[in-house]
């Protein structure tokens, strides 16, 4: 399968379904590269695989799509060491491929329901931006007939805290947007910050759309709990100190990394929360503290 | 015929437990110590494993589910019980997988290694009989007791480490498990404790005499006080009613003043929980946290006119989160708040959170 047609079954991938996680999305590709793939050697294969995910990589340069790259790729690895040769391993791996996306698709699911019991009837909460996890467990909660009321964050440059409101106007949940500077004035009235995540990272901090890390000072700094809700496959092998460890190839879209002559001039898009302002992580894997991430990423990298 | 005979036994039994359990759960603290109780459900758990009839892992599951959810919902403030039947559970799956032969993981957990590598469905409902299972959980039922028995021991045992000369400690209330922490620690160290009183129960006054009777020297301040004497005391240990899963507490009305008024002061918050108190709840799930007392206590019914124009409230619990705490000192040694998380996995299946 050559590169072009795997770029082309990505973007269809996203297209069909919106709902649908770009890491996901990228994984189901991975898969569909595999089954048409024509090396001879378990090493060949590891390098076609390599390449297509730096192409994918190329076309959306959100973390998400590294880290089900990455994730991918450990589990050609973990396979083809008990299966040693070329076309059991791929029976296998094909196999296993199809099982391992039906469980990721439940994930989200299963982040909704864990999460939704944390919201109390009466409470206001705090999103940023658009998250499609964070509407599930909005969803889920407001299923369980609980009431209460959800301020968004305008989320420029992109206005994606517009698109937010309006789906949760569909559910018939109140909603306010409010301009990303007002996060600190509306902190007092709110009981609690819920966000999505677009990569959890090693030590337990998040990487998330621009504007979170101000969001969590702020709940820090007015005592309220501040909770993240993101699936597993979303753990990525980073352990960025600091804003500026976060590699650039994450903090600008894909054609601006390409276009751009001076990076510093151009706007990021992401930014990193470290792990002491977030409260919990609400994931598919079971509620954990941000100190229980490295654990898990450590049972599956090691 | 013997066997009704066994089952009625057995009913009695669940019956008398459980209308005990709904007794204690009012006045001051607990009638009976936590280790007692626990101690108690395994020992019932023990005999339900014994004399209920089943015939494969699964069902033996079921009817220990829903006896513990009727001993839970008799006494929702009393997780030792709940987390007794956790306990017993997971105790039940280990020997299920040794007897399936399964050299399989001691890590039952999801996991994304586990996503990631297992093939076809790894459902296990339980199902195969097995002839020595039943002895097997007993026996394993058997070492949970004996563990329990040795708790309050074991966290002794480690009070000279924790404790030294002429240290000045500050406690408050009562606790049976930080009693015997420093009654140890005085056979050999020469220090002062003050404890809070901790009104309106004033179990404070009980702790004190205790500990003088031992020759430790002694003071007992009102809650008020706490912050004024806290810049002179050097370390504060306390004990809990619940440690929950993020690392913090459910501990008696008083101690949240009590850990902010020792992170003012930068002093180190120690706290004596025994394993058996580990619950899987988080701090936001609303009925089972709070638990109300007559407020007689706290505005006597001989104050007829104010009563009638006030609201009057006499929680029990306390919730102090896990920023405040240093350290936990468990049977099993000492931890961080953050380090929980994995104690917690090692003794209860996630499955088994919500009995």
């Amino acid at each position: 399968m050559e590169e072009r047609e795997l770029v082309e079954y990505f973007r269809t991938q996203i297209g069909e379904d919106p709902d649908v996680a770009s890491a996901v999305a990228a994984i189901r590709s991975l898969l569909e590269f595999l089954k048409r793939d024509q090396s001879e050697t378990i090493l060949g294969l590891r390098e076609n695989m390599t390449q297509a995910i730096l192409r994918l990589q190329e076309t959306d340069s959100s973390v998400a799509v590294s880290s089900g790259g990455e994730l991918f790729l450990r589990f050609i690895s973990l396979t083809s060491l008990e299966h040693p040769d070329l076309s059991q391993c791929k029976n296998v791996m094909i196999e296993r491929g199809e099982l391992f996306l039906k469980k990721i698709s439940l994930s989200r699911g299963k982040v909704g329901k864990l999460c939704h019991t944390f919201i109390k009837d009466g409470a206001k909460i705090l999103t940023h931006s658009s998250s499609r996890v964070v509407l599930k467990v909005l969803e889920n909660a407001a299923a369980d007939h609980k009431r209460f009321t959800v301020y968004v964050t305008e989320s420029q440059p992109d206005s994606a805290g517009e698109l937010m409101a309006q789906k949760l106007r569909k559910l018939n949940i109140p909603v306010t947007v409010v301009l990303d500077a007002a996060v600190g004035y509306i902190m007092e009235k709110v009981d609690l910050v819920i966000v999505g995540a677009e990569g959890v990272v090693e030590s337990g901090g998040v990487i998330n759309k621009i504007g979170t890390y101000q969001m969590a000072v702020c709940s820090k700094a007015h005592n309220k709990p501040f909770y993240v809700v993101a699936e597993s496959f979303k753990f990525v092998r980073l352990y960025p100190l600091n804003q500026q460890d976060v590699p650039d190839r994450f903090k600008y879209k894909a054609d601006v990394l390409k276009t751009a002559e001076d990076l510093n001039q151009e706007h990021p898009m992401i930014d990193y929360t470290p792990p002491s302002l977030i409260t919990l992580l609400f994931t598919d894997l079971g509620v954990l503290t941000p100190s229980a991430v490295s654990d898990e990423l450590i049972k599956l990298y090691l | 015929m013997p066997g009704a005979d066994k089952e009625t036994d057995l009913s009695e039994r669940i019956e008398s437990f459980l209308s005990e359990l709904k007794r204690c759960g009012s006045g001051a603290g607990s009638l009976r110590g936590s280790a007692e109780t626990a101690r108690e459900t395994s020992a019932l758990l023990r005999r339900i494993t014994a004399q209920a009839r089943w015939s494969n892992a699964g069902e033996l599951m079921e009817i220990i589910r829903k006896e513990g959810r009727r001993m839970t919902a008799a006494q929702p403030s009393e997780t030792t019980v709940g987390n007794m039947v956790r306990r017993v559970l997971k105790i039940i799956r280990e020997e299920y997988a040794r007897s399936r032969g399964s050299s399989e993981e001691t890590d039952q957990q999801e996991s994304l290694h586990k996503l990631l590598t297992s093939g076809g469905s790894s459902e296990d409902n339980f199902r195969q009989h097995f002839a020595h299972l039943k002895a097997n959980v007993i026996e394993a039922i058997n070492e949970l007791l004996t563990e329990l028995e040795g708790t309050t021991d074991n966290i002794s045992m480690q009070a000279l480490e924790h404790i030294h000369s002429n240290e000045v400690i500050m406690t408050i209330g009562r606790s049976r498990t930080v009693e015997a922490f420093l009654k140890d620690a005085a056979r050999k160290r020469k220090f002062h404790v003050i404890v809070a009183e901790c009104a309106p129960f004033c179990q404070g006054h009980e702790m004190a005499t205790s500990l003088s009777k031992e020759d430790i020297e002694t003071t007992v301040i009102p809650d008020a006080a706490i912050f004024a004497v806290m810049s002179r005391v050097n370390k504060v240990i306390i004990g809990t009613q619940t440690v929950l899963a993020n690392g913090g507490l459910r501990a008696l009305n008083g101690t949240h003043t009590l850990a902010l008024a020792a992170k003012h002061h930068s002093t180190p918050l120690i706290v004596c929980a025994p394993m058996f108190k580990l619950s899987p709840q988080f701090p936001n799930e609303e009925d089972t946290f709070h638990k109300f007392v007559s407020p007689h206590e706290v505005l006597p019914f001989t104050e007829g006119e104010i009563l009638s124009k006030v609201n009057a409230h006499c929680p029990v619990f306390d919730y102090v989160p896990p920023e405040l705490i240093t350290l936990f000192i468990s049977n099993i040694g000492g931890n961080a708040p953050s380090y929980i998380y994995r104690l917690m996995s090692e003794l209860y299946h996630p499955e088994d959170h919500e009995l």
